[in-house]
């Protein structure tokens, strides 16, 4: 089972593209999914907010967190994340969804390399990322609010 | 009989001036040759006769070669193969060559008969060939990662526009919900202030963004493509007046900025004047863009010449390029900081692309924090020293 398996994780995306980013999360959102959600800009803010370095917010030390990795992104991308993050040994099991676009094969290949093979395509479906969730074991986690009466 | 030896005389005379033909004898002395072998080897035939073909041995092949060579008419069977040999002149030339032992009365060769034809022009359009080919991968490899990234980076605005597009769909259909409910009476304010004031223009400005966004790659990519296509205009340029010119063009900018720019003693070296100008305007507009916030920008300029090409280096302290990054910044629309000044993430990608056009090359060396020096270097102007022999 994944270490944040046993409580419902905050979802990091990290995305340099802010449209992305809102969509990402209202898509989110529209499908009930009330996890508290937090929007980096690129792998160092997160890589940061993990390891606590740089003056911003940091991660709780039995924080829950599932993160949603953009692979393209300036400076550090989401390859570099991944190799950071699986180099860490408190940070090895953390449970990433790497979003692709249809042209990022070359880069989906080397986060497998790098034991991640959880991914989605962009824009996020939220029954592919439910199902992605899924094969994290985080389901069950995902908070769902009361449906909105909108939709 | 004489109508046999007239026959053979006429085989001959047609064999002089179709080949090079030499015979040897079995310890691979020369014995004969004829007007084409001496026209070739640039040897007179007073040269030639009594010596040793290794004469004209030009060191390409292994001994293993020769050895092979030996064996196979020393046996008594014919050698056919591909020789480059030297020239009294040292010029190279290839011949394809055809051995073929006379046997004697013994059993064993008596002499040998070397028949050869000319084919250097082929050897040099086949090593010409190989090159192009080799080129040709490298531009494949090279076109194949252009449209890799652009579809990315096309696609990443279009995702906006889909997504926000959906998110226009959905506002209106609240608004629509509204109204449907509200009947003939008003609709209430609380049910369109959402969709109205914050998803819809939030939407439009990010369909608005996307779409520029769009249209400026389509510009650059199709800027970029032209580029190739252009004729260059080799000439002598005068690297001092080129920097001088270039540095004036934007003096508005680089007094804005309180540049101090000095420019050592350049070499003169040989380019287009207009692509190579567009190169230098560039990296002085990188240097202003990229400075430091916290220390006055400089800019220095030197030259020298090194085996054949001058190299240039534009220095500046501006806030350079982590050593992870820097193999990036040549890469088409890659932009090592999208939040920082406005570009379009080519100009790099083009000064490489001008620069390799005319045989020279670009580079960058930084320690990231003191500053970036852009080298490029062109062929030089003064021709290369004759090479000792």
């Amino acid at each position: 089972m994944n270490r944040a398996g046993a409580l419902a994780p905050d979802i990091l995306i990290v995305d340099d593209d802010e449209g992305h980013a809102i969509l990402a999360r209202e898509n989110l959102e529209a499908a009930a999914v009330s996890n508290p959600i937090r929007h980096f800009r690129d792998g160092q803010a997160v890589l940061d907010f993990l390891l606590a370095g740089g003056p911003g917010p940091h991660a709780a030390k039995a924080g829950a967190y599932l993160m949603l990795l953009d692979i393209r992104m300036p400076r550090v991308d989401g390859v570099e994340v991944l190799r950071r993050l699986k180099a860490d040994p408190s940070l090895r099991n953390l449970a990433v969804i790497v979003l692709t676009t249809a042209d990022d094969l070359r880069e989906v290949e080397r986060c497998q390399e790098l034991g991640c093979d959880v991914y989605l395509r962009k824009p996020i479906d939220f029954g592919k990322f439910a199902e992605a969730a899924r094969r994290l074991g985080l389901f069950m986690t995902l908070l769902l609010a009361q449906p909105s009466n909108e939709s | 009989m004489p109508a046999t030896l007239r026959e053979l005389r006429a085989i001959k005379a047609a064999l002089d001036v179709h080949s090079i033909v030499a015979m040897t004898d079995t310890s691979g002395r020369i014995t004969d040759v004829n007007d084409k072998f001496c026209s070739i080897s640039k040897y007179s035939r007073g040269e030639l006769i009594g010596q040793d073909h290794r004469i004209i041995n030009s060191g390409y092949h292994p001994k293993a070669f020769f050895r092979d060579m030996w064996d196979t008419i020393g046996s008594g069977r014919t050698w056919r193969g591909e020789i480059r040999n030297r020239a009294k002149d040292g010029s190279f030339y290839w011949v394809d060559t055809t051995i073929f032992p006379c046997m004697g009365r013994s059993g064993r060769p008596a002499q040998y008969v070397a028949i050869r034809t000319d084919i250097t022009e082929r050897k040099v359009d086949a090593a010409q060939l190989k090159r192009y080919a080799a080129d040709l991968a490298e531009k494949n490899k090279e076109l194949e990662a252009i449209v890799n990234t652009l579809s990315h980076d096309l696609r990443s605005p279009l995702i906006n526009v889909q997504g926000f597009g959906n998110q226009l769909a959905r506002a209106c259909e609240r608004i629509r919900a509204a109204f449907a409910s509200a009947g003939t009476g008003a609709v209430p304010a609380s049910e369109v202030r959402r969709p109205l004031e914050v998803d819809i223009p939030q939407a439009l400005n990010f369909i608005n963004a996307g779409v520029n966004k769009m249209d400026s790659l389509l510009t650059g990519l199709l800027r970029f493509s032209r580029l190739g296509r252009e004729a260059l205009t080799i000439e002598r340029l005068d690297m001092n007046a080129l920097f001088a010119e270039a540095f004036s063009a934007m003096k508005f900018q680089l007094d804005a900025a309180g540049a101090n720019v000095r420019v050592g003693l350049l070499p003169d070296g040989r380019g287009d004047r207009v692509q190579t100008s567009q190169v230098l305007s560039n990296l002085i507009d990188n240097a202003i863009k990229y400075r430091h916030p916290d220390r006055a920008l400089c800019i220095k300029v030197e030259g020298r010449v090194e085996s054949g090409q001058a190299v240039y280096s534009v220095a500046d302290n501006g806030i350079g390029i982590a050593p992870e990054h820097q193999p990036k910044a040549f890469e088409i629309f890659h932009r090592l900081n999208p939040d920082g000044p406005a570009g379009e993430g080519l100009g790099l990608t083009i000064a490489r692309r001008v620069l390799e056009r005319q045989k020279g090359r670009i580079w960058v060396e930084s320690s990231g924090q003191g500053g970036s020096t852009f080298y490029l270097s062109i062929p030089s102007a003064e021709p290369l020293p004759a090479a000792t022999p």
